[in-house]
């Protein structure tokens, strides 16, 4: 195998298979490097098909494997035994937190990373997003706006497929959507309720990255709600299903997986990074790739690691970190249970089948030129209404004839609006190399720094109250409010770190993702971002992907990189 | 540990009378118990039984046909949701209970306890009546760490995933196909086993 390429791609998930994508059908030759296992699609989905009786510990899955193998990821509610293949074994793949604070940092190393288990749930960011940095003063102010990535998010949902709502919100831009899925009766109920109540409120279908129509070899989605299983009808976006095969299309693409990258290697006569060293994991031989151009894609917090432990002369501490910043101002989204409510109308309506989104009522604090509350930005909700099922018998007394016929029938009504608020960014929330731990290779531990902050804090505060109000509005009985941040990464939305700015002294990366100081590395995922929105941020992390893509592709023609 | 079983009182008649442990001296039991033998025979006539009262057969099977007290082995075995964690000691109701005591221990112990004698030896509306007592006392506020929930949960999912439990008492779909938002539903209606949605959040 040729070991030089145009390009290579760091990481194969949902931004790697992006750029993958876009550069080989663009005429390069691409490597993509994936650090985690081959996972063939359909195939070697080898639990999509079971049912519970099947399960050796009928899908709740072993708790003494969980505590020796996957002490950090089985807190994840995605993770199950139906899905404990989709994520990283925290034995062999360790990483530390600073003294003092925890983090969830939940993985999957695998092609296809973790486009196999996301949440689907897809959103535009907005210019209340893109100029909160400059307006607030938190963070440098992102040198894109909403105009720049436009055109990017239209062409992403139209090639991935994203099913949903029009609402002509300013908070969150209108895209280009499959016909929506439904909402459920009580969830019409309660839209009625909180728009008649909330004029500026509005609660919509999930805008979400499963096909209501089938679109190039991918069927429509078959309601099954087990996405994270991995779905060979093509139904949900993920690598596998729909990047991957148009990237191998191309004859373009040449994969490497069980190999991770060490460091991006940095040529100090031309200025420029040359390639990549990585390390098979399984043989444990190292060897390097040379490319023209590096796409960054190895999720969030490994971009970061990679070149923090990409250490030159020129860049003693990490590539492209002349600014000092590389690591720092990380966020997730500062999550928790706005409110869950019971509720006595429509005992005589259910619904069949398992829809995979729920609904969201958009960010709507904040929006004008005069405060609301005391803290900036916002929050949004997404949640649903459900009948309750057969678990209800875990906390109700009973037992007997009339316990098993009770559990018969579907359970209450109760709907459920899960707080997702902005986390701010801020220089003391950051990734470093860990100073003494090393992984079995005898590389530095990542080290996360990380907490919510006051802000965060008046935000769930504020979302607590409002949540509570409007399922009391629709005629709820509110049963559980919080408004206590989840311990950080807990949203799964870990990012920043080499974010984009206009100044070289104070940011990563520059308006088109390239790093600052080495204009032929592209940090194109989660790690580029200025500021968290409180959107769910995938969508504008492929967004991005495509534009950087498109640049570079252009800016290699002209010879300026 | 002599010394302790002795002031757990009734709690040690009940033990010794309670089916299979009748060879045993207090000193044995205890140090099955220690070695963390997930179901041993003094046990198993004892989940049998309380599995078949919570979910008895009606016109499905009921739990002790669907398995429930084999995945119950399994599950206390493993330590599904704490099940296998010595019980406090101040839960026991009938006295001091040793260090090392389990979940099905207890529930021995407290079940030997309202019976006034062995549990297995008395009749099945006595066993109704005890059982229900101790059911009820485990949902009143302020009894949220009963050991009972954790078991009573485990009855439950251990049915409710069986076969008999999701497909047979329950409807079960693996495949959808589509989405109703809006359909009726009578008494007579059987909730879906697999809205998985609604089993995790309902």
């Amino acid at each position: 195998m040729s070991t030089d390429f145009d390009a290579i791609v760091v990481g194969s998930g949902i931004t790697g298979g992006w750029a993958a994508k876009e550069l080989t059908e663009k005429g390069l030759k691409v490597l993509m490097v994936e650090r985690g296992r081959h996972i063939e699609h359909g195939a070697d989905y080898v639990t999509e098909m079971k049912s519970p009786w099947e399960m050796p510990f009928r899908g709740v899955g072993d708790p003494q494997l969980y505590a020796t193998d996957f002490a950090v990821q089985s807190k994840n509610r995605h993770f199950t035994e139906y899905t404990q293949n989709h994520f990283v074994n925290d034995r062999e793949n360790p990483y530390s937190v600073a003294e003092g604070t925890e983090f969830n940092w939940w993985r999957s190393y695998q092609l296809g990373g973790r486009s196999l288990t996301w949440g689907r749930q897809s959103y535009r960011m907005s210019d209340h997003d893109f100029g909160a940095n400059k307006q607030d003063g938190h963070g440098v102010d992102w040198p894109i706006r909403y105009a720049d990535l436009k055109p990017w998010y239209d062409h992403v949902e139209r090639f991935i497929g994203v099913s949903g709502q029009n609402e002509g919100l300013s908070s969150l831009p209108d895209g280009i959507y499959q016909p929506p899925m439904a909402l459920n009766v009580l969830e019409k109920h309660a839209k009625a309720a909180i728009e008649a109540k909330w004029p500026d409120r509005r609660l919509t279908i999930g805008r979400t990255a499963n096909l209501t129509q089938e679109k190039e070899g991918r069927s429509a989605c078959q309601n099954r709600m087990i996405c994270q299983r991995g779905c060979s009808y093509g139904a949900y976006f993920s690598t596998q299903s729909s990047t991957l095969p148009a990237a191998q299309a191309t004859g373009n693409l040449t994969l490497i997986t069980d190999t991770v990258v060490e460091t991006v290697d940095y040529d100090a006569k031309t200025k420029r990074a040359s390639g990549v060293s990585v390390l098979n994991v399984k043989t444990g031989e190292r060897r390097r790739y040379a490319a023209r151009i590096i796409f960054m894609n190895a999720g969030a917090f490994n971009t970061n690691h990679v070149l923090l432990r990409s250490r030159s002369a020129a860049f003693a501490n990490g590539l492209g970190n002349s600014s000092g910043r590389l690591g720092t101002h990380i966020m997730d989204h500062a999550s928790t249970v706005g409110a869950i409510a019971l509720f006595d109308s429509f005992q005589d309506r259910t619904t069949f089948g398992n829809r995979p989104t729920g609904i969201v009522i958009p960010r709507f604090r904040n929006l004008g030129d005069h405060a609301e509350g005391d803290f900036v930005r916002g929050y949004s909700f997404q949640g649903g209404a459900l009948r309750s099922a057969w678990t209800r018998g875990k906390r109700e007394p009973g037992i007997g004839a009339g316990f098993k016929e009770n559990l018969r029938n579907v359970g209450p009504w109760r709907m459920v609006l899960v707080t997702f608020a902005e986390s701010l960014p801020r220089e003391t929330n950051r990734l470093r190399l860990d100073p003494a731990k090393v992984d079995a290779f005898g590389a530095p531990l990542l080290q996360v720094d990380f907490t919510h902050g006051e802000n965060e804090h008046k935000a769930l505060t504020d979302a607590g109250k409002e949540a509570s109000a409007m399922l009391t509005a629709a005629g709820g009985k509110v049963i559980m409010s919080l408004n206590r941040p989840g311990v950080g990464g807990s949203a799964i939305h870990e990012m920043g770190g080499a974010m984009m700015g206009h100044d070289p002294r104070t940011s990563v990366t520059n308006r088109w993702n390239q790093l600052h100081d080495v204009p032929n590395v592209f940090v194109t995922d989660g790690a580029a971002m200025a500021s968290s929105a409180c959107q769910n941020p995938s969508l504008t992390y492929m967004a991005m992907t495509a534009r950087a893509c498109d640049t570079a592709v252009k800016m290699l023609k002209e010879g300026r990189i | 540990m002599q010394e302790e079983i002795s002031r757990a009182g009734i709690g040690r008649r009940g033990l010794l009378l309670s089916g299979m442990a009748l060879a045993l001296t207090p000193a044995d039991v205890w140090a099955q118990v220690a070695a963390g033998a997930p179901l041993p025979d003094r046990h198993r006539t004892l989940v049998t039984r309380v599995c078949d009262l919570v979910i008895p057969d009606t016109d499905t099977p009921g739990a002790v046909k669907a398995g429930v007290p084999a995945f119950l082995a399994l599950a206390i075995g493993h330590g599904i949701s704490g099940s296998n964690a010595p019980v406090a000691a101040a839960l026991f109701t009938g006295g001091k209970a040793p260090a090392e005591a389990g979940i099905l221990d207890w529930l021995s112990f407290e079940l030997d306890l309202k019976a006034g004698r062995a549990f297995l030896s008395a009749s099945p509306d006595m066993q109704i009546r005890v059982l229900t007592d101790l059911d009820s006392q485990a949902y009143t506020r302020g009894n949220e760490k009963s050991p009972w929930r954790t078991l009573k949960g485990l009855i439950v999912t251990g049915y409710y995933t069986s076969e008999i439990g999701a497909s047979q008492e329950l409807r079960f779909e693996l495949v959808p196909g589509r989405f109703d938002p809006d359909i009726p539903v009578g008494p007579k209606d059987r909730a879906w086993s697999n809205d998985w949605t609604a089993v995790e959040f309902g």
